[in-house]
């Protein structure tokens, strides 16, 4: 060991890191980059015998996504449903954490457990009675059930991330506006809330992007008019698969893009997010 | 071409099918029906490769007859069916005109509507109901109920690139299975890698028995008995059946490999590819392998039925398709059926067998234009005449699932024929118990 | 310490409902009500209900031509049906190999690249940010993408590999690469659980052990593991969880085949429901999957629960 001296061996670590690094970025990033090539490519190029590595891009197949009605229409469903079941999360959830952290109740036990289990339990057990109640009640293919079904991953999200920082909040600042008269929801609404302004950004980036990318209860829950990206993306999966890469792939990078560029400009609060034992998927 | 593409291409090829087809239906009287006119028909259906003459000449003219225009839902199978259950059984009328196929008859009759007092009541006198395939009107009916009007009929027949077969000894198409066997060897060694025998639905889907079922029935092998429940699947023809289907793959090797993930398109797309020299499918698929504007291997095919298993006269095949009909409690079923009548329509349904289309009407099937332009209906018709229809009781559907694992399980080499069948049986046997057939 | 630990490590908090002093029970207050109503109400439509309807529904027989309520009581009798067909044993043995090995590789894979992510040298932000995308991709899409690229003529992958394998047509590797689609999704996720732990923990540790003379990898051992168990815990139950119930990808590379190599439990109930429609069965099937998720629900938490103390 000493006949190489200190810095060479530095160097040599350095240099290892990073060559680390770049294998795992080709392993994680390889695919998504070829694939968005794909999406630049005619249907010649895709179809090559040898797989082209370099040619001029086109953009017809982001062209051709855009004439098809199809992708603006369930793009828009998606963003209806995404934001509409954040929304619902957050008023439902945030007071709910905020009575978790400060005012224990009867029946508090229940009621965590009762969110740990709507976090666990498998989709599959509750789609079809979901889709038979919704029916019933004249919600079945609305935007509504979807973002109803949505809160079954954000609500115990948004409760357990808001409840830590709620918890972590000296209780000075609100108690000096109880004893100020203020009663609890107007100290809640005008004290404790800004306070926790970073864990709702957190949550609310956390929930958008589990609803975005949510499939199973949008395939079961809407139909044509109501059907979000992920069920378009899937009706490809078992058609025409052998022949339309070219629009398929324009149609992924169009999904998957707001995400991604969301995630990467929002990393510190997603991670700050994840880490409180937040979930995904 | 790509969907997107085919459809932009194919509406400049249109443009004169459409004038034709709207001045056809034009003088006809605009309905004037007392049901008060919607602004849309939601129509859903499976996405099979054959809709196009639906989504671009039917809808068109109805649209400029009517003013109604419709809306397609169009899924691939799985999906299809769990929607259109989901949807009847709930009690949901958001469909107007529903797609069904043969198989699903036995569970979706009850929530469609009686079609015969619909006929009767029709004004379209040149309908003519006796120029459709008395197969297909049986096939229409479930428990003495009309239930939808067909708009295709499919048969599983052999296509076959002529000039590959001559080239290897046959004249015309293998008449045994040991003539195929022999046939489909000498294809893949003359192809050399780049061609194989056989090509056929791998993927463990919904199309996966139909590559199975004509060796079956040509063995003289049946499925199950509907009356009894006695599961006849296993017996000794059967499982013989299934292991020479499944030495095509393992031992033989005649089959390309990437066919393990094929289902409907694949397997077009594999035609037009020259992936392989014969194919056991659908008879209007042949209009696709053999058009001059999709298909690589356009002009070079051409059909017979599928061959016996000692003697051509053995050959027994499977019959299938698709209706169009209105629900039971359908909000707009008359102009529903307008439009159903519409699209089932001589002219419709003869334009229609351009764009991949089957129609079960014998005046189109026997068309000289239409038999010289595509070549294979003469022999879908013989093949209909003795073909077996897919099943279509209610609980065929658990049973086909099941049938999907056997056959994979056999074609990849995981179990021998036997083994599998076997264990379908038991699989089946409890399938009936559930849905309280037999024993 | 132990106040620090538990506001550093919150996700160990999260798990076990936590104790407040008497002197704040206002359980009653109108606010407190109105605060919990919501999710209560919420809860009870989506979850609540559904979940009811469903066990009835598992209890009933039900024959596919019946309208919904239609069937009668049947006790135990799908129940059984499923636990004696070895099609289901199967899938259940299936889908816990898989979500074994999966959530292993995962953690494995999610730890290496943790300890890395964790390196301060220029660029890592860049790095850390990069890894993020293939855990925010939507994984239907992720799936699609990754079954262009295992196509056996014109896949990439086959290209780079120089070889034909029909890997989604061959029952011997259709699941490793199903289950290698889903690592490549998730090692990152648990990489960014992991991160978060490490670089929450206080250096007193590292700096005592490096006096005791520990090299490198004895740090890692005795130290670095022990401070992350909580994180460690943590990612193992949700990644189990997640990969237990996995779907999508499935549906989208195999949809359950070849020969059932694929048929994870998940995908066994989605056709029992809505391709057979039999409701009363899937409904039977997706309460044992639910057990079987609590089960190792509670066993985590009894772990987790067990040594939080210090």
């Amino acid at each position: 060991m000493r006949l190489v001296s200190y810095r060479a061996r530095r160097q040599f670590s350095v240099a290892a890191i990073y060559l680390t690094f770049g294998i795992l970025l080709v392993i994680f990033l390889f695919p998504v980059v070829w694939v968005v090539g794909l999406s630049l490519k005619t249907r010649l190029q895709i179809i090559a015998p040898e797989p082209l590595f370099w040619w001029r891009p086109t953009l017809e197949n982001y062209l051709a996504v855009f004439q098809g009605a199809d992708f603006l229409h369930a793009f828009l469903n998606s963003l209806v449903t995404a934001v509409g079941a954040v929304v619902l999360s957050l008023v439902a959830g945030v007071p709910t954490a905020y009575a978790f952290a400060r005012f224990p109740f009867r029946g508090n036990s229940i009621l965590f457990y009762g969110l740990l289990l709507m976090r666990m339990l498998p989709p599959i057990a509750v789609l079809v009675p979901m889709y038979v109640l919704f029916s019933k009640i004249g919600l079945a293919n609305t935007h509504l059930a979807v973002m109803l079904a949505y809160s079954t991953f954000s609500l115990p999200l948004v409760v357990w991330i808001l409840r830590d920082y709620f918890e972590d909040l000296p209780r000075e600042l609100e108690e000096s506006a109880w004893i100020d008269g203020a009663t609890y929801a107007v100290a809640f609404r005008l004290v404790v809330l800004p306070l926790v302004r970073p864990g709702l950004v957190a949550v609310s980036i956390l929930s958008l992007l589990l609803a975005w990318n949510d499939f199973l209860f949008a395939a079961v829950l809407t139909n044509n008019a109501t059907r979000t990206l992920p069920v378009l993306m899937a009706s490809y999966a078992n058609g025409d698969t052998g022949v339309d890469w070219g629009p398929m792939t324009a149609s992924g990078v169009l999904v998957v893009l707001p995400v991604i560029l969301f995630a990467v400009i929002a990393q510190k609060h997603l991670v700050a997010g994840l880490s409180s034992g937040a979930v995904k998927g | 071409m790509t969907r997107i593409g085919r459809a932009l291409d194919r509406r400049r090829f249109m443009a004169g099918t459409l004038a034709g087809g709207a001045a056809l239906y034009a003088p006809i009287a605009k309905p004037a029906l007392a049901a008060p006119k919607p602004e849309k028909l939601v129509y859903v259906g499976d996405n099979g490769p054959w809709h196009w003459s639906l989504v671009e000449e039917v809808a068109p003219a109805f649209e400029r007859a009517t003013g109604i225009k419709i809306e397609y839902t169009l899924l691939p199978f799985d999906a299809w069916n769990a929607r259109l259950r989901a949807e009847l059984s709930s009690g949901s009328n958001s469909i107007d005109i529903v797609q069904w196929g043969i198989s699903m008859a036995g569970w979706i009759s009850p929530y469609l509507a009686d079609h015969e007092p619909l006929l009767a009541a029709s004004s379209k006198a040149d309908f003519d109901w006796n120029d459709f395939l008395e197969s297909t009107k049986q096939a229409a009916t479930y428990d003495g109920k009309l239930s939808g009007i067909p708009y295709r009929v499919t048969t599983g027949i052999v296509h076959y690139q002529k000039a590959l077969l001559q080239e290897v000894g046959f004249a015309t198409a293998p008449e045994t299975y040991a003539e195929f066997l022999q046939a489909a060897i000498a294809c893949t060694k003359a192809g050399a890698g780049s061609r194989y025998g056989l090509g056929t639905f791998g993927r463990q889907g919904t199309a996966l028995q139909i590559g199975f079922l004509p060796w079956l029935y040509s063995a003289g092998g049946r499925l199950y008995d509907r009356k009894t429940g006695e599961v006849l699947v296993n017996n000794d023809v059967a499982v013989d059946a299934l292991q020479f289907y499944a030495d095509l793959f393992n031992k033989y090797k005649v089959v390309p490999p990437e066919a393990m993930t094929w289902e409907f398109d694949d397997i077009i797309a594999g035609g037009q590819n020259d992936r392989y020299a014969m194919v056991q499918m659908f008879s209007p698929y042949g209009t696709l392998i053999n058009d001059a504007k999709l298909s690589k291997t356009a002009g070079r095919w051409a059909w017979a039925t599928v061959p016996g298993h000692d003697d051509k006269s053995q050959g027994r095949t499977w019959v299938d398709g698709h209706l169009l009909a209105v629900p039971k409690d359908g909000k707009n079923n008359q102009w529903a059926f307008e439009f159903i009548q519409l699209a089932c329509s001589k002219e419709f349904l003869r334009k229609s067998m351009e764009r991949g289309n089957a129609a079960p009407r014998a005046s189109v099937l026997r068309d000289p234009g239409i038999v010289e332009k595509l070549g294979w209906p003469p022999v879908a018709a013989i093949a209909m005449e003795s073909g077996i229809p897919t099943p279509s009781d209610p609980y065929w559907p658990s049973l086909e699932v099941q049938l999907r694992s056997a056959i994979s399980q056999a074609i990849t080499g995981q179990r021998t024929a036997k083994v599998a069948l076997d264990a379908l049986a038991v699989d089946w046997q409890r399938s009936l118990r559930r849905a309280g057939v037999g024993k | 310490m132990a106040g620090d630990n538990s506001r550093a490590l919150p996700s160990g908090g999260a798990l076990v409902a936590r104790v407040v002093p008497f002197r704040q029970r206002v359980s009653s207050s109108p606010f407190v009500i109105s605060a919990i109503t919501p999710t209560i109400a919420v809860m009870l439509v989506i979850f609540g209900a559904p979940l009811t309807l469903s066990l009835y529904l598992s209890f009933q027989g039900w024959n596919p031509t019946q309208p919904l309520f239609g069937g009668h009581a049947v006790g135990l009798a799908n129940y059984i049906d499923l636990l004696t067909d070895w099609n289901f044993i199967r899938s259940i043995l299936l889908t816990l190999g898989y979500t074994a090995t999966v959530v292993g590789v995962e953690l494995a894979a999610g730890f290496a690249i943790a300890l890395l992510l964790n390196m301060d040298v220029p660029l890592i932000h860049l790095l850390r940010s990069l890894l993020i995308v293939p855990m925010m991709m939507t994984p239907i899409v992720a799936a699609l993408c990754w079954k262009l690229l295992l196509d056996p003529n014109r896949g990439i992958v086959n290209y780079l590999l120089g070889s034909n394998v029909v890997w989604l047509g061959n029952a011997d590797t259709a699941l490793i690469s199903v289950a290698l689609v889903n690592i490549w999704q998730n090692a990152p996720y648990v990489a960014i659980l992991l991160l978060a732990g490490l670089r929450s923990l206080s250096r007193e540790p590292f700096e005592a052990a490096k006096i005791d003379g520990a090299n490198r990898w004895q740090m890692l051992r005795y130290v670095v593991v022990p401070m992350l168990r909580p994180y460690i815990l943590v990612a193992l139950l949700l990644r189990t969880i997640f990969e237990f119930r996995s779907f999508d990808n499935v549906y989208v590379l195999t949809n359950g085949g070849p020969a059932d190599a694929t048929m994870l439990l998940s995908v066994f109930t989605y056709m029992t429901s809505f391709y057979r429609f039999d409701l009363s069965l899937g409904a039977a099937a997706s309460w044992i999957m639910l057990g079987i998720s609590l089960v190792m629900c509670a066993f985590f938490i009894v772990v987790a629960g067990r040594r939080k103390t210090k």
